[in-house]
């Protein structure tokens, strides 16, 4: 019976990860995952075209796959392609998100009352969004819901007309089926091109059809280097300093070959994969893939395997896996409290387990990726504390046993993942770090060891809440259960005030190295003075039979509000040298989330005669 | 125990300031939204008692009569430390087991001290450096001075400059080493100066001697300004005595009256003196010179790389001292000050050092490892026993 269960656990467990491993399309023999993996440089990073896919398509419509007409669904790379490659059919697709196209005022579009829109769908309303973007609220934290829709939209227009140019000119079909020859005529053109305006600057004869056929390159590739988006010619020699080698766009490339510099293979190359891509001729098109690929591999050795490796993560999105079983690790410890206690525990404990190294193998992921500690920006935060959380409460699991520590470091881990994942689209999680971050030894030691101390934090208050919850509807919840409990709690509070204390100081330090002052009040600053505060308060107030188990408690959750605060809320404020992350509807959810954890307070404070736990009825006497 | 002793001693007494502290740091941090990191710092942190009051920040409901009062940094600060105190010399007994809890509230005292310190005695000021060239002094623009000028000697200028703390008051004030006096009939902490045609200004000009005497001026008081970036002009109307207490005339002087206009001069016999109301300036035994600065961005962004200045310390002869690289995180301490990179202009032609004399710079270090090794200690051995009585079932 008892190996029956586990074997079930198994195959669902089994099945949750299965379901999540991404069926490879074959697309008639097109080698889309090479395409994929394609070096660009955008943000000052090299990374696959995957990447800016994704991201582009996240910012668009807030997911990371396209619905065609047709019911198709299409993943974002695809999408791209057809993007780049055969514009007409992507103008078809609803990408562009719309919250709420009837509150926009534009006619037409609220008609149709859905929320996604195709190029082709919006293409009547141009003039209109434009004139109302030009009359917004310059100054953009001041701006209304609306108004942030409209630049939303007018932003999300400007993204995929300067997405669309990236691999070569736009244009109708015939100009895109026809790219090799443009690029021919254009290369065989420049010589006497120049000689032609020479010869008019100098009076002398010359032959106004070269002048103006020229003219008509140089005007065209001009607009282009200005919009087109990524930059997806490597230069032909890289810098010393490998982050500061400058890559060009196609434009760039273009305008440069008048200086007397040859086209570079790889802009003929990618001419050659949309001619190829729009003639159904797969055979041409992996072979410009490749010519692509091993251009790179020549030159930058070390970062073509990252760029590969990227492309292959973000296809196994180890969070979006973890996000899952840690609902299910809940799921079954929960159960495990009500009945059937040691199977469901010990199956809980060992998916947390993996899970856990699934998370772990994501951070570490990442790191290698970006070259750097794990906690970099706000979203990888978002990551790092929920790691922390289900770091300590598979340990503490370990020890105790009883599923309150596994079952709440599986919710926070969820719950960060969750926070993570919205924090996401905004676009690219593994951008450059500004100067002043920049220092590895203290993203490694400050950042992580105070990041470690929000983990704490949240790991106790939610204890904390689950400590309310038994003890108040739970019969089976004795004196010893709220004392091993208290003592949980106590032992992780002494861990993140540690944590936080030496992080804090350890900011300190860095502040004065940077920025001369040991201690600015910056926010951020105050924010982990705060937890630190928190944290000494609880132990004080133990130490000095001020409050028991239950006081105890409730003095952990309130150590929710002020780690969120200091997490999240100082960000909000919009002032100081800390605030890089500043996140708009995060007020809203700040507040609510201050409000639920003063409610379960408020739950709480109520007097013993409504609680029906053993714990409690030995309290009343 | 003496009841007052017990009061301060107790650990109820630690919980109600820890938690006085953490409202007071909460609301200290909200503050800054209106009134900028320097001011508040200023009303919660160096103080004894504030006043908070709820900003306007729901439109149409009116919020501004919620006050709440709230000891300020230094009298919470101050209980601490007697608490603390207090509670050594009753309650605890140096023991091994005890000895990271010493460490811990050691560290804390001196932690407490050298923010005191920091808060009296250190000073901040910015200074600018052209490529090429040097300087010898800092400025900060959160305050001002009225200077005189001796410009008669050739080897050296005679500065003697009058803090506007002092001149605020509108008391009559001799100027040192000088036969000089100098009355403000007028202080404005920020104010507005333009072009008038006399009539429609706010405040009727006073002034007769200096720019003010040649081209119609009006001045418009403003409120200061605390946001981060706000410089406010300060302003005045000052009228100089010489030595029988004979007036010599009223000049208008503020800050944006800088080196772009001609110097207003107060001539007294044969003395002559340039008269300015310019930020306060902090003079050093050497000169810094500027040999290039460098500003990388990632390609493609505005996103930096990386700033970092080349600079020789030198003598007032110009002899090289000292040269060194400064970049982010890598100051240069020289002299008793310390030298930052904070800030570029002028399309990365000048750089702006952050200059920071602060002579307790180093306790903070010490209580901070004295702190982390007092807490290591004892949550280690608390670990420590809990797990070894885990394992003993």
């Amino acid at each position: 019976m008892k190996k029956l269960f586990y074997i079930v656990i198994a195959l669902l467990a089994t099945s949750i990860v299965y379901k999540h491993i991404p069926q490879e399309p074959i697309e008639n023999g097109f080698n889309i995952q090479g395409f994929a993996e394609l070096p660009v440089q955008v943000g000052g990073r090299i990374k696959p075209l995957d990447s800016v896919a994704r991201n582009t398509l996240l910012i668009l419509s807030g997911r990371q796959y396209v619905i065609t007409p047709k019911g198709e669904k299409i993943s974002s790379i695809h999408w791209f392609m057809d993007l780049c490659m055969r514009p007409e059919l992507a103008d078809t697709y609803r990408i562009f998100k719309i919250e709420s196209p009837d509150e926009l005022g534009l006619d037409g579009l609220e008609e149709k009352s859905k929320r996604y829109y195709s190029y082709n769908d919006l293409q009547p309303h141009f003039e209109d969004i434009q004139n109302l973007f030009l009359n917004l609220e310059p100054e953009v934290k001041k701006r209304t819901a609306y108004e942030r829709q409209i630049a939303k939209i007018y932003d999300g227009l400007y993204l995929y007309n300067t997405t669309l140019q990236s691999l070569h000119p736009t244009g109708d079909a015939e100009r895109l089926d026809r790219l090799a020859d443009e690029y021919q005529s254009y290369e065989s053109i420049i010589g006497l091109g120049l000689e032609a305006i020479r010869a008019q600057q100098n009076n002398e004869t010359y032959d106004p059809k070269i002048l103006n056929s020229f003219i008509a390159f140089g005007d065209s590739y001009l607009t282009l280097s200005k919009t087109s988006r990524l930059r997806i010619i490597p230069p032909e020699t890289v810098s010393k300093e490998l982050v500061l080698s400058d890559w060009k766009n196609v434009g760039l490339e273009l305008l440069d070959a008048m200086k007397g510099e040859s086209l570079s293979p790889v802009l003929k190359s990618y001419a050659q994969l949309t001619m190829a891509y729009r003639s159904n001729d797969s055979v041409t098109f992996n072979q410009g893939i490749e010519s692509i690929q091993n251009n790179f591999k020549l030159q930058y050795p070390k970062a073509e395997k990252r760029v590969q490796f990227e492309r292959w993560f973000n296809d196994f999105k180890p969070f979006a896996l973890s996000i899952q079983l840690y609902v299910f690790a809940f799921l079954l410890l929960v159960i495990s409290w009500l009945n059937w206690t040691v199977p469901l525990n010990r199956s809980a404990f060992w998916i947390l387990t993996l899970t856990l190294i699934l998370h772990t193998f994501g951070l570490l992921a990442r790191m290698y990726i970006q070259g750097r500690p794990p906690v970099t920006n706000l979203y990888s935060s978002a990551v790092f504390v929920g790691w922390g959380a289900v770091f300590l409460g598979v340990f503490i699991e370990k020890i105790y046993k009883n599923g309150v520590g596994g079952a709440m470091a599986s919710l926070i881990g969820f719950a960060t993942l969750i926070i993570a994942h919205h924090l996401a689209m905004t676009g690219d999680t593994l951008e450059m770090m500004r100067a002043v971050l920049d220092s590895n030894f203290w993203l490694a030691t400050h950042v992580i060891i105070i990041t470690f101390g929000y983990s704490a934090m949240f790991l106790a208050g939610a204890l904390g809440i689950a400590f309310i919850f038994m003890g108040l509807f739970s019969k089976n919840f004795t004196k010893e259960n709220a004392r091993s409990l208290a003592n949980m709690v106590y032992g992780i509070t002494c861990f993140a005030a540690l944590f936080s204390l030496v992080g804090t100081i350890l900011g300190g330090i860095w502040a004065d190295q940077s920025w001369g002052r040991f201690w600015g009040w910056d926010p951020k600053e105050n924010g982990a003075l705060m937890i630190v505060l928190m944290g000494a308060i609880v132990l004080h107030a133990r130490w000095g039979a001020i409050c028991k188990e239950r006081g105890i408690m409730l003095l952990a959750i309130a150590g929710n509000i002020i780690t969120a605060w200091s997490w999240f809320g100082t960000n909000l404020l919009g002032v100081g040298l800390h605030s890089y992350g500043f996140t708009d509807s995060g007020f809203f959810w700040m507040l609510l989330f201050a409000i639920s954890q003063v409610f379960m307070m408020g739950l709480g404070l109520l007097p013993w005669k409504y609680w029906m736990s053993d714990y409690a009825r030995s309290r009343c006497l | 125990m003496k009841p007052a002793l017990k009061f301060f001693s107790s650990l109820k007494l630690t919980v109600v300031l820890l938690t006085l502290s953490l409202l007071l740091i909460f609301f200290g941090t909200l503050d800054q939204v209106e009134y900028g990191i320097w001011e508040t710092q200023k009303r919660y942190f160096e103080s004894f008692i504030v006043v908070w009051s709820c900003p306007d920040f729901i439109p149409n409901i009116n919020l501004s009569w919620i006050h709440l009062p709230l000891p300020g940094g230094y009298l919470l600060g101050g209980l601490l430390f007697i608490n603390l105190l207090a509670a050594h010399a009753t309650r605890f007994k140096l023991t091994w087991k005890k000895s990271g809890l010493f460490c811990i509230h050691f560290g804390l005292i001196l932690l407490l001290v050298s923010e005191l310190i920091t808060d009296i005695v250190s000073e901040e000021s910015q200074m600018p450096i052209n490529e090429g060239s040097d300087a010898n002094y800092s400025e900060t623009v959160l305050d001002n001075e009225l200077v005189l000028i001796d410009r008669s000697n050739s080897d050296y200028d005679s500065v003697h400059a009058i803090p506007v703390d002092l001149l605020k008051k509108g008391k009559r004030l001799s100027i040192p080493e000088t036969d000089l006096s100098v009355q403000a009939l007028k202080y404005y902490p920020n104010a507005s100066i333009a072009r008038s045609s006399g009539a429609q200004a706010l405040e009727k000009p006073i002034g007769n001697k200096g720019l003010i005497q040649r081209m119609s001026l009006s001045v418009t008081p403003k409120p200061k300004e605390y946001t981060e970036d706000a410089i406010n002009t300060a302003t005045a109307y000052v009228e100089i005595f010489d030595a029988n207490n004979e007036s010599l005339g009223v000049w208008l002087v503020s800050n944006v009256i800088d080196d772009r206009f001609p110097p207003q001069v107060v001539q007294s016999g044969n003395q002559s003196y340039e008269l300015a109301l310019r930020f306060k300036r902090y003079y050093h035994p050497f000169k810094v010179e500027l040999v290039d600065f460098k500003h990388d961005k990632y390609p493609g962004t505005d996103v930096p790389y990386n700033f970092s200045s080349e600079v020789y310390v030198k003598d007032m002869d110009n002899s090289i001292k000292q040269k060194a690289l400064i970049y982010m995180n890598h100051p240069l301490r020289y002299g008793g000050l310390t030298f930052y990179q904070a800030s570029f202009a002028n399309e990365d032609t000048t750089s702006i050092f952050q200059v920071v004399k602060n002579p307790g710079w180093l306790i903070p270090y010490i209580s901070v490892l004295l702190m982390g090794f007092g807490m290591s200690f004892q949550f280690g051995m608390h670990f420590l026993r809990f797990l070894k009585k885990e394992r003993n079932g």
